[in-house]
């Protein structure tokens, strides 16, 4: 006799089975959440072609600046690092944290498991083979899922930044609804970003190494780079983590199904009971993967995001530096001038504008550094409280499938 | 290496045949492998099916000898504790059954207060040893040359029956042994992603969300722990169960296996008797009558023991079915005592599971 309770946990687990369409709400953990409207910006739909995914960009906006008040674009990959990339390069947005932009879809390993599964379907029962490739595709939409909400975090972020969002480039991005034409230009760019890897290591060696006399700064660099290490380290730490759990779920697979075989030859009372612990097992199963991938969400992908927006705040330490170096140039320029007496309304003029430069992105700096902690802080703790409660919930149902598993087994 | 562990047996008895209700030995890993051989000898012809020993693991006995280390310690444990669990299954088999019970050599090893005749043949690299490697390689050609004339249908209804049950437990052992593996690898890390959490929330200028961090950190360094025990129950309930059943079967099957050499014997006798009768015609006829009383002994001789060949044989199969029949219903016993404790300790490692998050959950909410 099963309990309401019981009947209702696994109602439960299987509706949400069923609906696979994410909510609006669930995706904008990263934005800040602010009222204003004037600019919505969502991935409507995304198409997964053999090796890319298609994403229709969807806008709503009252905005004066753009042609419509609401219209759609198809956006591949590149174009998002084009975007981001554009950002990267204006000095007019040196003062601000860039959103990181969203990491390229990746199936490969689940394209790999798919195949090494075709490959052993000799070695394993019917239901076992289309257990594992049911999983293996509960996958698969997962990483879409989740690229899908990736690039859509990207764009919402900028869309909410009354700053970013005004940038030419992230209009065309909205509403050029041709092909941005950016692989070639993408080609040159990753030679380019070679050479960029080049200057930010010795950016990140100038970075350590000055002592910057403003106090806050000073702290925000130290803080910074000691952040960063370990959020990067616990990030890959807490994907092993969930890894594993995933592998434990999926190892329930064969124990279930060598229970119901056991259950076929047998032919004492056993068969009844192990029938029922084969379906045990089976429910276990699905709830272990739940967990599994509720703590990836929650706290891998939680990490993953901080981690990037720590690096891309790291990133604007090193902006505020190199303007610092220009102006202490400039300075040593205005110097060498007045000694020469040589061009020094020139040089007073480079000067005065490289000092402004210099306190425009200081000051922007600090505000944006204010701001990433006030959004750190906020997902932390929405997606800590969230990881929590899925927890429990999880647990509640797994010890009522345990109950009705012993009851349905003392029956046997 | 002349250290030696001992285990300590506790006996708890109402049964006459013991001199007191409640006492205590100890005994040493070859004496368990001395009782089983010496029961093995004096019962398994019979069709009784003797519990099998503990498995001598020659490789893991002196790995933990030779390791000094830390890390040793812990193998070490591991390896008492998953020992001493099975030479305690072993004895509660042998005591469960009806005749093993009461057989002296058993009496004798659980009640005899000194140490008992060290067992030399079983030592795997003695000379003995060698023997009765040779004996079950000549059992093993034998098991394949000889067919017997079966007649009784429910002999081969069950040999059947055994061979595909030991074919899915052997499958299912595997798939545990998997699950075990898994379990055990999540609890590392685990325990590793706990301390980076803790490194993190070290590192966190945010006062509260620091102090969450840590929170969060202790609350996976627990759940670590749960993962380990639970590894553990998947191995010493689970997985040891179905270990000790595919090697109770191949204890079932070598009853079935003297049943063969039983009928043997009487088909050799029956062989034996026909010659002896023929030989006796033949003599009658060649006239040959001092030799005749002979033969004719002989011929009462060989009857006999055609009679007795029968009357084992029966006896056997008798006893065999009997035995089969207890082990089926104690093994229905077994697996579902076992598979309940064993989701009865998953439902208190969930449960802890519960409190450990509802205790961090308002740590979460604090974050201002």
């Amino acid at each position: 006799m099963m309990s309401h309770d019981g009947m209702d946990d696994m109602a439960d687990l299987l509706a949400e089975e069923k609906s696979q369409k994410p909510s609006l709400k669930d995706r904008s953990d990263t934005v800040d959440l602010t009222t204003d409207t004037s600019l919505m910006v969502d991935i409507s739909d995304a198409l997964s072609e053999r090796d890319k995914v298609k994403f229709t960009v969807h806008t709503k906006t009252t905005l004066p600046d753009f042609k419509q008040t609401e219209f759609s674009v198809v956006r591949q990959h590149e174009e998002f690092i084009w975007l981001h990339d554009r950002y990267i390069e204006n000095e007019e947005f040196g003062g601000y944290i860039i959103p990181p932009a969203p990491p390229r879809p990746d199936f490969d390993a689940s394209r790999e498991k798919l195949q090494k599964l075709g490959e052993g379907e000799g070695t394993m029962t019917k239901e076992e083979f289309s257990k594992m490739k049911q999983e293996l595709e509960a996958e698969y939409l997962a990483t879409f899922k989740k690229t899908v909400a990736m690039h859509e975090v990207f764009l919402q972020r900028i869309a909410a930044h009354p700053v970013l969002r005004s940038d030419h480039n992230f209009r065309v991005f909205l509403e050029y609804d041709q092909d941005l034409s950016v692989r070639s230009k993408n080609k040159k760019e990753k030679f380019g970003g070679f050479l960029k890897t080049i200057t930010k290591s010795a950016d990140e060696v100038m970075l350590h190494n000055q002592k910057d006399v403003d106090e806050f700064f000073e702290h925000q660099k130290v803080f910074l780079e000691e952040y960063y290490t370990r959020i990067k380290d616990s990030t890959s730490k807490a994907d092993k983590m969930t890894r594993t759990h995933k592998n434990v779920a999926d190892s329930y697979i064969k124990i279930s199904g060598g229970l119901v075989q056991l259950a076929t030859i047998e032919n004492t009372d056993l068969s009844k009971f192990l029938n029922s612990l084969g379906d045990g097992f089976e429910k276990a199963r699905k709830l272990e993967g739940r967990i599994a991938s509720d703590q990836d969400l929650k706290i891998s992908d939680t990490l993953r995001y901080y981690m990037r927006d720590s690096s891309a705040a790291k990133d604007l330490l090193y902006r505020r530096l190199r303007c610092l170096s220009n102006y202490e140039s400039a300075n040593k320029a205005l110097e060498r001038a007045r000694l020469k007496n040589k061009e020094i309304q020139q040089s007073e003029n480079a000067q005065q504008h490289a000092r402004e430069s210099f306190d425009h992105i200081s000051e922007i700096a600090k505000s944006e550094l204010a701001d990433f902690k006030t959004r750190r802080v906020q997902m932390f703790r929405k997606n800590l409280i969230d990881a929590a409660e899925l927890e429990i919930k999880h647990s509640k149902a797994h010890v009522q499938l345990l109950k009705n598993t012993i009851q349905t087994l003392k029956e046997a | 290496m002349g250290a030696y562990m001992t285990y300590k047996i506790v006996t708890k008895t109402n049964i006459p045949e013991f001199k007191k209700e409640l006492f205590s030995v100890n005994r040493r890993f070859s004496d368990f492998l001395g009782l089983h051989s010496k029961l093995e000898e004096k019962h398994a012809h019979l069709g009784r099916i003797v519990p099998p020993a503990p498995e001598k693991s020659v490789i893991g006995m002196t790995k933990v000898k030779m390791s000094k280390e830390d890390d040793g310690t812990l193998a070490h444990d591991e390896f008492v504790e998953k020992r001493r669990a099975s030479l305690e299954r072993y004895l509660n088999r042998t005591a469960s059954h009806a005749v093993l019970r009461l057989d002296s050599d058993f009496r004798e090893f659980l009640q005899l207060d000194a140490d008992l005749p060290k067992a030399t043949n079983t030592s795997a690299l003695s000379g003995a040893g060698m023997k009765r490697l040779f004996n079950r390689v000549g059992i093993s050609v034998n098991k394949m040359t000889y067919k017997m004339d079966e007649s009784d249908e429910w002999f081969e209804e069950k040999q059947q029956q055994l061979e595909n049950l030991d074919d899915q437990l052997r499958k299912l052992h595997t798939s545990v042994e998997a699950l075990v593996h898994h379990r055990k690898q999540l609890s590392l890390h685990t325990a590793s992603f706990a301390k980076s959490a803790a490194m993190v929330g070290n590192a966190e200028e945010h006062t509260s969300l620091s102090r969450a961090l840590s929170q969060l950190a202790e609350v996976e360094e627990k759940v670590e722990r749960l993962h380990e025990k639970q590894a553990d129950a998947d191995f010493f309930v689970l997985a040891e169960l179905l270990k000790d059943y595919i090697n109770l079967i191949a204890a079932v099957k070598e009853v079935f296996h003297q049943r063969v050499k039983v009928f043997q014997n009487w088909e050799a006798a029956q062989q034996t008797l026909t010659k002896k009768r023929e030989t006796e015609a033949k003599m009658h006829l060649a006239g040959k009558t001092e030799k005749l009383d002979q033969a004719k002994a002989d011929i009462a001789e060989w009857e006999a023991n055609v009679q007795k060949g029968q009357h084992e044989f029966e006896e056997i199969s008798q006893t065999i079915r009997k035995e089969v029949d207890c082990f089926e219903k104690q093994r229905v016993i077994d697996f579902k005592s076992s598979i309940i404790k064993y989701l009865d300790s998953l439902i208190d490692d969930q449960q802890q599971l519960i409190q450990y998050w509802e205790a961090f959950l308002p740590e979460a909410r604090a974050i201002a």
